[in-house]
């Protein structure tokens, strides 16, 4: 069984470690196809996390299409993440060095890249929330 | 989750406590949804202890209207039923032990959950049979929430429950609390200083200063209304005048500002930063972070 | 909530018991020998036709049981004091009314189960008390004839279950305002005291109109029995009344009643010293006859129900006050 480790300081919010835990945790196979998630009232018990972070992970999961809650038995996981197809990195790491470039062109540091990186993640992941 | 069609389980319009020469709290409006575990946060004499005190009918407000569970609160004992306080000094029968207040609670309320207090207790190591003024102030306040939860209330109001734990045993203070809200059937009001255990375990966030309630509503949310941008000192009108600016240092040549946002900020000249809960609290009492995220609000809090 | 009130005192109700019990054994002990004592004492008067001085020949029982019978005056108080003053300041002082008060029961009920048992309590205690020292006193009272004096009266009946509760709603009510436990004893004692002299003192004598009784002194009556003497003196010839207050000095007690000699008339003096035989006739002659003030011991019964009533509807104000104060005000 995975137990869930919450890291206060980072910047990642609870609910999405929970998801990065999950996937990596299938990533490494210490989760495998069949494997019963810990209940919501487990996680808070150990964490004391707000039960529903717990279910806005669980959820998430669920439309990733790694987990699928089954009534009265609980959650249970389905599926693995899958890696991108052959080939993608490469052409994704070509062009954002190109918009790296540019960036440092323009004037922007490593430090406000990261910042503008940062956001627009957490913008593309609200919208896909939405 | 809940829907949104859900009646809240607190809301007051307008509400006041004043006393001959002081005011405890000034026009507050505020709206928790039920299943929330809501943090309520403000430095010492803003008007927490009131609040609570006002939610739970122990004291009766001098101005507007406060609605809770759908009732105003009253000396009924289904409402009475419903709600759980537990004040700060946690006050308990100290010449009793904790067998006995089981006794009481027993006697006194029509849901009345023994067991749960047996079990939590002794999960804990906490005698059943000693008397309560021994205990450690730790143990009482353990000992304290177990009776309220044993009532299975549907609201909980705590006044700063959490202040003479340690580290530990906070984490097992709100770790029972939210198994029990994750049970369903429960809503929590925590007042605190501590902003990191909040963080983790609240999901909504009532801010008062001054008397006045600044903040009130999802933390999540909250957050992403928020940003700090950083840049130079130059003019600010625009920004200010299309978002809200809630907090502003300016050095000779650096501009930080926290702001409220109506939409996406665009201006080049400034490096956006998410803001934390302890930030953002900071910034609504007028003060900027400079230390580590598990600082005690109540070092800058005003006096009483 | 009766429960609750019963684990709360139930250490006070052991001691107090403990107290009673002993109390009544001793009184029961003592009280049974002084019954006996009397009967054999007044068999052996009846036989010898010598009865009519026995009240002051006869000493029953012993000093120190006399003093503590005497002492049970203090009983009504120090149930106010102990039961009344701490009953809901302790819990407003520790704060335990934050704890009560979020529990399921309502504070009124909170308020009336607690209060019910207290006076509940202070009624029997009192009542007991009461019950033990009039019977002990039986034959004290029928040789002695002292029941309507204040040292009698206050002790026996059915006033000492009136002052209990009006004690301990005094103290209820004075630690329901004050929310401290140690000034709401304080101020218990010394209204409590205050209130019982006043009542006792300076109403009591006029619960009903006083009969007056004037005698001749050469053919003065003996007293009347067991009755309550408020006033007493001589009356002159024009109506004018010399009570034992009117003029200074050393009085004469002349068939029981008060008299300054210098309110006698000038002509009978001098005959002061030569003895009743020529003094007596000497006033009645000039119209100077005695008079007494005072309530026939048949209105005793009336006397104790009308103060058990007064101290009951002050206990009733108190009670009022207490329901408000707890009741509207913030926690």
């Amino acid at each position: 069984m995975i137990s869930f480790r919450l890291d206060g300081r980072s910047v990642v919010p609870p609910y999405l470690q929970i998801v990065q835990q999950v996937r990596q945790a299938l990533r490494m196979g210490v989760l495998d196809v069949g494997d019963k998630l810990p209940t919501v009232r487990e996680v808070v018990a150990a964490t004391a996390v707000n039960p529903n972070t717990v279910l806005k992970a669980y959820r998430d999961l669920e439309r990733e299409g790694l987990v699928e809650p089954r009534a009265g038995l609980g959650t249970f996981v389905v599926g693995r993440p899958s890696g991108p197809p052959p080939g993608t990195h490469s052409r994704l790491a070509r062009s954002l060095a190109q918009w790296v470039r540019s960036a440092r062109e323009a004037g922007l540091d490593d430090d406000s890249i990261e910042s503008l990186l940062r956001i627009t993640l957490r913008a593309a992941a609200e919208e896909e929330t939405a | 989750m809940m829907a949104s069609s859900d009646p809240a389980v607190i809301q007051t319009r307008g509400l006041s406590k004043h006393y001959r020469n002081v005011t405890a709290l000034s026009d507050a409006t505020v709206t928790v949804p039920e299943g929330r575990i809501s943090a309520l946060i403000g430095p010492n004499g803003a008007g927490k202890t009131t609040l609570l005190r006002l939610l739970a009918g122990l004291a009766r407000p001098t101005g507007g209207e406060v609605a809770v569970l759908s009732s105003r609160p009253a000396q009924d004992p289904a409402f009475l039923a419903d709600i759980g306080f537990l004040a700060q000094e946690i006050p308990l029968y100290r010449r009793f032990t904790a067998e006995d207040h089981i006794g009481i609670g027993a006697h006194l309320n029509p849901r009345w959950d023994a067991g749960s207090v047996r079990k939590r207790l002794e999960s804990l190591g906490i005698p059943l049979d000693q008397k309560v003024g021994t205990l450690s102030g730790g143990q009482r306040a353990q000992l304290a929430l177990a009776l309220t939860l044993a009532k299975r209330p549907r609201l909980l109001l705590l006044d700063e429950p959490v202040a003479a734990l340690d580290p530990l045993a906070r984490r097992q203070f709100l770790a029972h609390l939210a198994e029990a809200v994750a049970d369903g059937g429960l809503t929590v009001v925590l007042s605190s200083h501590l902003v990191a255990d909040l963080e983790r375990t609240c999901d909504h966030l009532i801010l008062l200063a001054a008397s006045r309630v600044q903040l009130c509503g999802d933390i999540d949310t909250l957050l992403a209304e928020h940003q700090i941008l950083v840049g130079p000192v130059k003019d600010t009108t625009a920004i200010e005048r299309d978002h809200t600016l809630v907090h502003a240092v300016r050095t000779a040549r650096q501009a930080t500002l926290m702001i409220r946002r109506n939409g996406p900020v665009i201006d080049p000249a400034f490096q956006a930063a998410d803001v934390s809960l302890e930030e953002l609290v900071l910034g609504y009492m007028g003060q900027q972070t400079t230390t580590p995220a598990h600082a005690h609000l109540s070092m800058i809090g005003e006096d009483q | 909530m009766t429960w609750v009130v019963w684990r709360q005192h139930r250490n006070q109700a052991y001691l107090a018991a403990a107290a009673l019990a002993a109390f009544a054994i001793v009184l029961l002990i003592t009280g049974t020998q002084m019954a006996s004592q009397y009967q054999s004492a007044l068999a052996s008067c009846t036989v010898s036709h010598r009865c009519s001085n026995l009240a002051n020949t006869l000493t029953l029982g012993s000093p120190a049981v006399t003093l503590l019978v005497t002492l049970t005056v203090v009983v009504p108080c120090l149930l106010g004091v102990f039961w009344g003053g701490p009953l809901v300041a302790r819990e407003f002082e520790t704060g335990t009314t934050q704890f009560a008060w979020v529990q399921s029961t309502t504070r009124g009920r909170w308020l009336t189960v607690k209060v019910g048992w207290a006076l509940l309590a202070a009624a029997a205690w009192g009542g007991a008390v009461s019950v033990l020292v009039t019977w002990w006193s039986g034959p004290e009272n029928a040789l002695q004839h002292q029941i309507f004096q204040p040292s009698q009266f206050d002790i026996q009946g059915i006033v000492p279950i009136g002052y209990a509760v009006f004690a301990v709603a005094l103290g209820i009510a004075t630690g329901a305002l004050l929310r401290r436990t140690l000034p709401a004893m304080a101020i218990t004692v010394g209204v409590f005291t205050l209130l019982r002299l006043v009542v006792g003192q300076d109403f009591r004598s006029h619960y009903m109109t006083a009969l007056t009784r004037t005698f001749s002194f050469v053919h003065a009556p003996p007293l009347p029995a067991g009755a309550w003497v408020v006033a007493g003196g001589m009356v002159g010839p024009g109506g004018q009344t010399f009570s034992s207050q009117t003029g200074s000095g050393a009085h004469l007690n002349i068939e029981g009643v008060p008299v300054n000699p210098a309110n006698l008339p000038a002509a009978c003096r001098a005959l002061v010293f030569q003895g009743p035989q020529k003094l007596f006739p000497c006033m009645n002659a000039r119209g100077y006859h005695g008079f007494i003030t005072y309530q026939p011991v048949g209105r005793y019964w009336v006397f104790q129900g009308i103060e058990t009533g007064i101290f009951v509807l002050m206990a009733a104000a108190l009670l009022a006050v207490t329901a408000i104060v707890v009741l509207r005000r913030d926690a």
